[in-house]
């Protein structure tokens, strides 16, 4: 604000104390260079807006909003009412997809009912070789409704739904020739995890975890720059790691790393880093298995890979204080003399179920309860992978 | 022998020093501050009572509150009684109350203690807990005297506190606030509390500079009062003071003065009329301590509405800013850090970087001249009238020593040198003198 009354005081001030002018006028000068450059970022934008590329921005981000919107929609129903039932983890589906993935980006997708599912069950069995890029193959299980994000080793994302994925029936067998490539992986690249999405727009961070302990997290407020891009990052430090688990958080959640020679560790996500850091010291032979975050309500499942199950209550995970820890060990040393290792881990509650994948390929669902009762897997070799179905063994359920 | 200190508790700043019966040693009591001996005189207290004084308190301030989030809930606070010629009824009050507020900052502690008389300011409530005025100067003094003794490695017992002439012109206040500071310091851990005026504080620092006999003005222009002292200093029989006066008029009323006549046009004055609402937010602009609690949804909504009506909207726009985004602190200080500049230089920017206030206001010295012009006349009626009282001529004054960050203004420099010659008019450290005076007073 310059009035004409204004200028005159400066120049009575200027007039009356010489000295003073060339101050005024420095400072007049500075203003005037702001305003030029706010006047110029100003014309710009009016342009940006004259021409609709501006306009073309404001389209885009009102589709990546539509886009949240109707991820909401698909969770909670179209009505959109969030109640507790409705909470993301607390409300089974109807229909229960179970994704077997691996390295190489095949997925086969087996689909039943729920009421279907009993523990315990045998769903049927992969045929043929299990290791095709030397890894194990993975596990999710999802609504018909989700939608995933693909991670691939080189940081690269894609997201392809669920339904697309052409489904098979239970209690059969497969083998990975019928199994679906929704993006196959580029030269080099691993798929490294599938991020099922629809809690995206409840989440504050992507949180990535890396085979060798190391951590990054992304605001979610950036996912429309992510998915556009397609690159989330590596999310490790050293050229031989690679990712292996990205999970979507909440500020005060916990996170929960569990590595193969049997280290816990706890997290704050708050306390995580934006940049990828190096958050446990792991043994030059161990890697992580399993990154999870763990509710107040949920206890910790950890299988081995002879199929022995070890669970603790929740209240273990203490958040680590140093940066460079080794986590709390839950496998005796006398067991990992004799080469007992973790397959995976996961957070749970009595009601869920747990799919399991042995070394034979056999794909069998068991209630957490029977499991954490009896102490390991029923009539069980050796396990590949296990992933956890949230709440599909309710109490009112047979 | 039990440790004894000179305290200086300003309006604005405060300090600590003792006296070795040779020199004054001003303690670094906050070591964050540009000059660790003065400490400013806020105090932040947290949600959990945890509390903090000088540039801590400002840092924690800004960390917890600027751009914060907020949740209001209605809270009762009260029933008012209506009653009318045959109706009497009882109405319940609501307030909204920011139950995400992180805590507290408080300026002008010795102000309150001026204005603590029954029926006046009794005191704040902070979160669940009333107190009174006295007892956040105790906090403050308690914290300060904390720091001084971790500087001097033991514990301090007696304490020689500085006084304003006047803290008021009425009698009874007087007295009540020299009582309530004397509690707040027993209560913070002195043992034995004296007083001193610190204009007389002040010459008892000026009087180890001089070789004989002076008749001297002491003019200490601090941030909340003008005190003068005329006293016969350095002489063999004894130091005589002649007569003291002083006047409530100081730093803060030049901030307000500022911002009253140049800043409220930026947030909407003289382009919002019949809106009482929003004028009545503007007009509390000079007061940044209230700014924050009227950052409800009731006037962010008031505001919204008027914004999208085009009613001065860039204006508004600025006002909503300096109000939810918690910049009422930041702009205060800019206020007075221009005020402070124009002391030594003719011109002075007072702007915020904030993107939505556009505020640029290039301000003069001469313009500050013209705004505080009022103040002077008052203040020169002041001192003419106290060195009247005490029967000196203005050329039978040997010296006089200016003190307190107010005393710089060139404005009354120029008035000092015109009454009583330039050569008269002795500079003393304007944030220190006071304290190495109380010190010595403690000391002998």
């Amino acid at each position: 604000m310059a009035s004409s009354q204004k200028i005159d005081e400066w120049i009575k001030e200027a007039e009356g104390r010489p000295e003073s002018a060339l101050l005024i006028l420095r400072l007049i000068a500075s203003r005037l260079n702001d305003l030029t450059e706010r006047n110029e970022e100003l014309l710009s934008e009016n342009i940006a807006l004259q021409d609709g590329s501006q306009v073309e921005q404001y389209r885009k981000r009102i589709a990546t909003l539509e886009y949240q919107l109707e991820l909401l929609k698909r969770r909670f129903g179209p009505d959109g009412v969030l109640t507790a039932e409705t909470l993301p983890g607390t409300a089974g589906p109807q229909l229960l997809s179970m994704l077997v993935y691996h390295a190489r980006g095949m997925i086969i997708r087996l689909q039943a009912g729920l009421q279907e599912l009993s523990s315990p069950a045998a769903l049927g069995q992969i045929k043929g070789e299990l290791f095709p890029a030397g890894e194990s193959p993975r596990l999710l299980a999802v609504a018909p409704e989700e939608e995933l994000l693909l991670l691939f080793s080189s940081g690269r994302v894609s997201t392809c739904r669920v339904e697309q994925i052409p489904a098979m029936e239970t209690g059969g067998t497969w083998t990975w020739e019928q199994a679906s490539l929704p993006d196959e992986p580029h030269g080099g690249e691993l798929l490294a995890a599938l991020l099922p999405l629809t809690t995206l727009p409840l989440s504050d961070f992507f949180v990535q975890v890396s085979r060798r302990g190391c951590i990054k997290k992304t605001m979610t407020s950036l996912a429309e720059t992510v998915l556009s891009n397609h690159h989330l990052g590596r999310g490790a430090l050293q050229k031989a790691d690679q990712p292996c688990e990205a999970i979507l958080c909440r500020k005060k959640d916990r996170l929960a790393l569990v590595t193969y020679e049997g280290r816990l560790l706890g997290l704050d996500v708050d306390d995580l880093t934006y940049s990828t850091e190096e958050r446990i010291r792991l043994e030059p032979h161990d890697h992580v298995v399993a990154a999870f975050t763990v509710a107040p309500d949920q206890s910790l499942l950890c299988l081995t890979d002879n199929g022995k199950v070890i669970h603790r209550d929740g209240a273990v995970l203490e958040p680590a204080k140093s940066v460079h820890t080794r986590g709390q060990a839950l496998i005796p040393p006398a067991r990992l003399e004799q080469g007992t290792r973790f397959i995976g881990a996961a957070a749970l509650r009595e009601t869920d179920g747990v799919l399991v994948l042995e070394a034979g390929g056999r794909l069998t669902l068991h209630a957490c309860r029977d499991l954490i009762g009896s102490g390991r897997l029923p009539e069980s070799g050796p396990v590949l992978a296990f992933c956890v179905v949230p709440a599909i063994f309710e109490e009112s359920r047979p | 022998m039990s440790l004894k200190v000179g305290l200086d508790f300003g309006t604005s700043n405060s300090g600590v020093a003792v006296y070795d019966g040779r020199q004054v040693r001003l303690l670094p009591i906050d070591r964050k501050n540009v000059l660790p001996e003065v400490v400013r005189t806020v105090l932040y207290i947290t949600r959990d009572y945890h509390c903090s004084i000088g540039q801590e308190a400002i840092e924690l301030y800004y960390r917890h509150n600027v751009n914060r989030q907020r949740h209001y809930v209605k809270q009762w606070a009260g029933e008012i009684d209506y009653s009318g010629a045959d109706l009497h009824y009882v109405r319940d009050v609501y307030v909204y109350v920011d139950e995400l507020k992180p805590g507290r900052l408080m300026q002008y502690l010795k102000t309150a203690l001026r204005k603590s008389a029954p029926g006046g300011y009794e005191g704040t409530q902070i979160f669940e807990r009333f107190y009174s005025t006295s007892e956040l100067v105790q906090v403050y003094l308690g914290l300060l005297k904390r720091r001084a003794e971790q500087l001097l490695g033991e514990p301090i017992r007696a304490v020689t506190l500085g006084r304003p002439v006047q803290f008021s012109s009425l009698p009874e206040q007087d007295r009540r606030a020299e009582q309530n500071l004397r509690q707040a310091a027993l209560a913070a851990g002195f043992e034995k509390v004296d007083f001193e005026l610190e204009p007389v504080a002040a010459a008892l620092d000026y009087e180890q500079s001089i070789l004989g006999p002076q008749n001297v003005v002491i003019y200490d222009f601090g941030g909340g009062t003008l005190d003068i002292a005329v006293m016969r200093l350095g002489d063999p029989n004894g130091r005589k003071v002649y007569a003291s006066g002083g006047v409530d008029i100081a730093g803060s009323d030049f901030d307000r003065a500022i911002i009253e006549k140049r800043m409220l046009p930026h947030f909407g004055l003289g382009q919002v009329h019949h809106q009482p609402g929003i004028l009545e937010l503007i007009q509390s602009v000079p007061d940044w301590m209230a700014l924050p609690d009227l950052a409800t949804p009731q006037n962010r909504s008031m505001l919204d509405k008027a914004i999208h009506a085009g009613l001065a909207p860039v204006r508004l726009k600025a006002l909503q800013a300096l109000i939810y985004n918690d910049m009422a602190f930041t702009f205060y200080n800019r206020v007075e850090s221009a005020k402070i500049a124009l002391s030594s230089q003719g011109a002075a920017l007072i702007s915020l970087e904030d993107r939505d206030i556009p505020l640029w206001e290039l301000y003069t010295r001469s313009q500050f001249e013209l705004d505080i012009q009022d103040f002077q006349a008052r203040v020169e009626k002041v001192l003419l009238d106290t060195l009247a009282a005490s029967g000196l001529e203005p050329g039978s004054v040997d010296a006089v020593v200016k003190t307190g960050g107010s005393s710089n203004i060139p404005l009354f420099t120029s008035m000092l040198k015109r009454l009583f010659g330039a050569e008269k008019v002795k500079e003393s450290n304007p944030f220190s003198s006071v304290v190495a005076g109380l010190a010595i007073r403690a000391g002998m």
